[in-house]
């Protein structure tokens, strides 16, 4: 099972999640963020916003479905046809058990 | 070293830190967080509870049972505590069943997940101990 991380821009969270509801992956927990890339954040004339809101999308999945989830992700979280700066990261860990609390059985 | 991620609901919030407690985890990050779940499949699961909020419900308030239904099939994002708790592999077992025992209602759907995940090496940040013995 992996943990799929991903930071969006907080205006594309009701696109994404309604292509990943479309493409069958339902589940999801949605954390509001703030945080800068490599870019160190954005320069506006003098001003520099180095804590730029994001939102952060975490999914659990099986295996075989990660390179799914990671397109529709990668495809509905871009602005315009090239991306922009500021699109986003997505980040993937190993999850070595999962539990749901109501019949406490084990695995997704 | 284990990281353990337990998605609950909100009013479960001080059950789980007391259960975390007795299992002799006391220490944890917690935030709120939004999310989703499955889908229902099966409408049986949540009429129970469908039909006691909507007794709840005004008369004169519209679409309320459409925003039940949204609720509680799972289309909608509702608020969830987050808890991550930091553990040695021989714990993770207690942990968990604490947690499962301090969460479970009789709604049949709602009440949360848990992730465990590896964490490779974690450092107190007082004195710069690092792995097992930092947790």
């Amino acid at each position: 099972m992996l943990l799929v991380r991903a930071i969006i821009r907080p205006e594309k969270k009701d696109e994404v999640l309604a292509e990943l509801a479309k493409a069958g992956f339902n589940a999801a927990t949605v954390v509001d963020v703030v945080g800068r890339g490599k870019q160190k954040g954005i320069k506006i004339g003098g001003i520099v916003y180095d804590e730029i809101p994001k939102a952060l999308l975490m999914i659990a999945t099986r295996d075989e479905y990660k390179e799914d989830i990671v397109s529709v992700i990668l495809r509905a979280a871009k602005t315009s046809e090239k991306g922009a700066f500021g699109d986003g990261k997505i980040f993937i860990s190993a999850i070595d058990e999962a539990y749901t609390i109501s019949t406490g059985a084990k695995g997704l | 070293m284990k990281e353990i991620i337990a998605v609950v609901r909100m009013n479960k919030t001080n059950d789980t830190k007391k259960a975390l407690v007795k299992a002799g985890a006391a220490g944890f990050t917690a935030f709120k967080v939004m999310g989703r779940g499955k889908l229902v499949d099966d409408e049986s699961v949540i009429l129970d509870r469908k039909n006691k909020l909507l007794a709840l419900a005004g008369d004169d308030e519209r679409d309320t049972a459409v925003l039940i239904d949204g609720f509680l099939t799972g289309e909608r994002l509702f608020p969830r505590r987050l808890f991550t708790v930091l553990a040695h592999d021989e714990d993770v077992e207690e942990i968990v069943n604490a947690i499962i025992a301090a969460n479970r209602t009789d709604n049949n759907v709602g009440d949360g997940k848990i992730f465990v995940l590896p964490v490779l090496d974690a450092v107190r940040v007082r004195t710069g101990e690092t792995g097992e013995s930092a947790v």
